[in-house]
């Protein structure tokens, strides 16, 4: 105990310079495994042991798109995306609305349960969607894959716009009626500016669920609707790492975009509200 | 007809304010039911039916799996990979909160930087671990070429720590965040309190900071296990042998011929339900802990 | 200068442009209860944080007890400070709140938990040492502070704004009480508040402060009867001001020219004939008389420009003179309408006045 207490101590007094390796190693940590498939996505006949690829090429991004047909990949990928956003955000004004600003009995019960599926891992109901999906024949289809995504995207934007519902204060909206506005004009130049921030991340942290959703994509996909986390997963077992490693690169583009977004627009406290679709 | 009308004005007007909250509630309710409660519904009697078959009711799918010594440790594996994962998150999080909290020069850049495991698919992050510290990637090359003494590479890749070391990779930041804006709502005056009544800057971060910020760290690192125990395409391709439960249910549909779907719902069921005696039992203890202490 | 605990040696803070405190220098005597008095941004806090060591200066040095402190690190100055926002720690019990310092001196349980409970009797919280901060009000709350300050017997007490955040009748309740325990415990203690009747009622010395210099120090009496710059007077609720320079100086009364009138007030030493002045005069404490009340010195015609309807004071605005106005109160007793005329006099010893414009 006393000698953990001496060390702690002795911690404590590099503080400073522990602080800064410790940042650094993270940096490197987080940071490393993209510059290696960067590297690897324009290395040429990279073998044994050698910091650098002898020659750069282009060839795995040509074969990415030609053979790996990320194009249309990409494609499909946003039409799920924004489907199962359009979807999720609607959800989420409706249910935002009513747990946000509505007197119901047994609110917080209603509330849980609603967001359950936050608590189970997403492969127990994935076995069972991919079952139903089988019998409607939405296997394979942009709306079945994007359905699927909604029961990982809708308990996050419900979540975030109760919030958001709740934390519009009813005094302005007194204020407006008083100063005259009906309830059509309140709703459109009061209460929709109030939201939209809280519709827009939750739009955007939808999008992210929905971009980077596996499980149950791999459960409800088919060939017309490979999605691009599905394609790297298929590339990898063909065991391709090179272009695995360029597909990898033209995906993570847009995620860091959104990262972009989302420092500027939202609290990134509100993104770990929900959950990856792992 | 007209009392028919009058009536049904009479229910509106009483009901309502309770109908309009019914209609907004009504997607949110048709999502659950359809894509998650119906879905768990049919995962739940698949378990117990015969494999292959629609009728009959048996409970062998769930022997076969718990009673084989492979299942129990599957079960097993997958504590140890999520609570693992999660112990050194908590160790990794909370001295990174307690920097990134005092503006260090760059602090924006590292915020940032915390949220790209969340924001990058998973895949792509497992990929790039496989390629940095695998047998010719920059770890061992750095460590063949710098370090005496070391004469072959280390194995990291489809290693049971290298695998829980890509935990923390990928789920670290949600106890990370959480630590940090608890950390953030910490009321800076408290401390400058502990510091005049004579306390060391030491002193004042074991007495003060961390007891206030325990329960948002516990509540951190409940969302990393959450995800951690469910996690799937990172082991899916990371894993090697070590398959933990989520693996394991794709394996039972993706690789046999015919597919074994009952076998895999019966180790989903059993998944769901450790996760949940689990998250009530670790939520539990997450409050009495927050009993204590913690502004409220 | 053995009877100075603090001392501020040419302290200057700045941030950026902005000149927190400007070339401060200002020495606390032993016992005394000092105050801080200023607007908000006027530097004070700033002062206060320099004095904890939360703030280092960027100039100048800072004395406690003989000693020179700039360099010595918060935790080992042996401090007390209250707190605006009370500044509990939230986990911990009142006894342990107010037990925190003596736990950090390494002191003995049983030494502990009888200075704890000496400190409580003395901030009158006996019987609530098992309770939370948050179950206590926020005068309550504020009492453990000042427990958990005094409790290892400082040099010095530091309240900083102690009262701001209760309500109008529970600070005058503790504004009292702060005052007695000081007092009865003889600690040198800096008190820093915006609130002028605060640091009038509670403080032995007062230091006004603007824009990171000092305006004026001294008792409150001197503050309150002679301030020396318009800013103090204005910040101390003066509200009527009348420039006019002196025309003669006859013993120890001098003639000044305001607006056209002679006023006969005390003599200011440094005021020599032509000299311009500043004359301060209190609304309440100008005599409001019929206009057929008879003159005599310092006694002018008026007319009620404006009346407001206080309660048991009536306020009125009036103009006098050359185009001068003025505010004065007055009972309710003799009242005059809007437009009345009226006859003004000062009293000779009420009126004060400082050279310059």
């Amino acid at each position: 105990m006393r000698l953990a207490r001496a060390y702690g101590r002795a911690m404590w007094d590099a503080r400073l310079v522990l602080a800064y390796t410790l940042l650094l190693s993270l940096t490197l940590f987080i940071l490393a495994p993209f510059l290696m498939i960067a590297l690897r996505s324009v290395g040429k006949g990279w073998f044994g042991r050698l910091w650098l690829p002898p020659q750069l090429t282009l060839d795995w991004y040509r074969w990415a798109v030609e053979v790996g047909n990320i194009p249309e990949v990409m494609k499909n990928t946003l039409i799920i995306g924004v489907i199962a956003v359009a979807v999720s955000t609607v959800i989420g004004i409706f249910a935002g609305w009513a747990f946000g600003r509505r007197q119901m009995p047994g609110k917080e019960v209603l509330m849980a349960i609603i967001l359950l599926p936050r608590m189970i891992p997403p492969i127990t109901y994935a076995l069972g969607v991919a079952q139903i999906f089988y019998t409607l024949e939405l296997v394979d289809t942009y709306l079945g894959v994007a359905l699927a995504h909604v029961s990982v995207c809708a308990p996050y934007a419900i979540l975030v716009l109760s919030a958001t519902f709740e934390g519009l204060d009813e005094r302005v909206l007194e204020a407006a009626g008083v100063c005259g506005a009906n309830t059509i004009k309140r709703f459109f130049y009061v209460v929709l500016p109030l939201i939209m921030p809280g519709i827009l991340a939750s739009m955007i942290f939808s999008f992210t669920h929905s971009y980077n959703e596996f499980t149950l994509t791999l459960l409800t996909y088919g060939p017309h609707t490979v999605t691009l986390p599905v394609r790297t997963y298929l590339a990898v077992g063909d065991g391709y790492w090179e272009i695995t490693s360029a597909m990898a690169m033209l995906m993570v583009v847009p995620s860091l975009l959104i990262l972009a977004v989302i420092q500027r627009r939202a609290k990134p406290e509100k993104l770990v509200g929900g959950f990856k679709g792992v | 007809m007209g009392t028919r009308t009058a009536d049904m004005m009479r229910f509106w007007r009483t009901h309502a304010s309770r109908l309009i909250t019914l209609f907004l509630l009504l997607p949110a309710l048709a999502g659950f039911f359809g894509l998650f409660f119906y879905p768990m519904l049919l995962t739940v009697i698949l378990s117990f039916r015969p494999e292959g078959q629609a009728i009959g009711w048996t409970l062998e799918n769930y022997t076969r799996f718990l009673a084989d010594p492979d299942g129990r440790w599957v079960i097993l594996l997958t504590f140890i990979l999520s609570l693992g994962g999660t112990a050194l998150s908590v160790l990794l999080s909370v001295p990174l909160a307690l920097i990134l909290r005092e503006k260090v020069r760059g602090h924006r850049f590292y915020r940032l930087m915390v949220l790209v495991p969340l924001v990058v698919p998973g895949l792509i992050g497992a990929l790039g671990l496989l390629l940095f510290w695998g047998t010719r990637g920059w770890f061992n090359l750095f460590l063949l070429q710098f370090v005496p003494f070391v004469q072959r590479p280390v194995a990291v890749n489809y290693t049971m720590h290298g695998l829980i070391m890509f935990y923390v990779w990928l789920y670290f930041p949600y106890t990370c965040i959480t630590t940090l804006s608890s950390l953030e709502s910490l009321d800076r005056s408290i401390e400058e309190a502990g510091e005049v009544s004579g306390a060391t800057r030491w002193q004042v971060l074991r007495h003060i900071v961390l007891p206030l910020i325990t329960p948002g760290i516990l509540a951190g690192s409940v969302l990393t296990f959450m995800a951690a125990f469910g996690a799937f395409s990172v082991p899916l391709i990371a894993g090697g042998n070590y398959r933990p439960l989520a693996v394991e249910i794709y394996k039972q549909i993706s690789v046999p011929i015919p597919a074994r779907w009952s076998a895999a719902s019966a180790i989903a069921i059993v998944m769901g339900v450790l996760q949940v005696i689990f998250l009530s039992l670790y939520m539990r203890f997450v409050r009495r802990a927050g009993g204590t202490g913690g502004p409220s | 200068m053995t009877d100075v605990t603090i001392e501020f040696r040419d302290v200057s803070k700045r941030y950026g442009t902005l000149v927190a405190n400007d070339h401060l220098s200002l020495a606390i005597r032993k016992g005394e209860l000092m105050t801080l008095l200023g607007p908000s941004g006027c530097g004070k806090t700033t002062a206060l944080r320099c004095l904890t060591g939360y703030i280092r200066p960027d100039e100048g040095r800072i004395f406690i007890d003989g000693q020179d402190v700039t360099d010595v690190p918060t935790h080992q100055r042996e401090l007390g400070m209250v707190f605006q926002n009370f500044a509990l720690f939230p986990h911990m019990t009142v006894q342990d709140n107010v037990g925190f310092p003596l736990m950090i001196r390494n002191l003995s349980k049983a030494e502990r938990a009888q200075r704890v409970a000496q400190a409580l009797r003395l901030v009158r919280l006996e019987g609530y040492e098992s309770h939370y901060p948050r179950q206590l009000s926020g005068g309550q709350q504020q009492r453990v502070g000042l427990a958990r300050a005094l409790v290892y017997r400082p040099k010095v007490l530091l309240l900083d704004e102690p009262l701001s955040n209760l309500d109008a009748k529970l600070r005058e309740e503790m504004r009292f009480e702060i005052k007695e325990v000081v007092t009865r415990l003889e600690i040198t203690a800096v008190y820093v508040t915006h609130d002028q009747a605060e640091a009038l009622a509670l403080s032995d010395r007062v230091a006004i402060m603007n824009r990171g210099r000092l305006e004026q120090v001294g008792t409150p009496e001197e503050i309150y009867e002679h301030p020396q710059s318009r800013f103090v007077a204005e910040f101390i609720g003066l509200s009527n001001f009348l420039e006019g320079y002196v025309q003669a100086v006859d013993g120890d009364t001098m003639v000044v020219s305001v607006g056209g009138l002679q006023m006969r007030i005390p003599v200011l030493a440094e005021a020599g004939p032509g000299q311009r002045v500043l004359l301060f005069l209190r609304p309440n404490e100008v005599e409001l008389l019929r206009p057929d009340d008879p003159g005599g010195a310092n006694v002018f015609d008026a007319r009620v420009e404006k009346v407001t309807y206080l309660g048991d004071t009536l306020d009125y605005r009036l103009t006098f003179g050359q185009g001068l106005t003025l505010r004065v109160q007055s009972d309710a007793q003799r009242r005059f309408g809007q437009g009345a005329p009226v006859r003004l006099r000062f009293p000779r010893v009420r009126c004060w006045a400082i050279t310059g414009n």
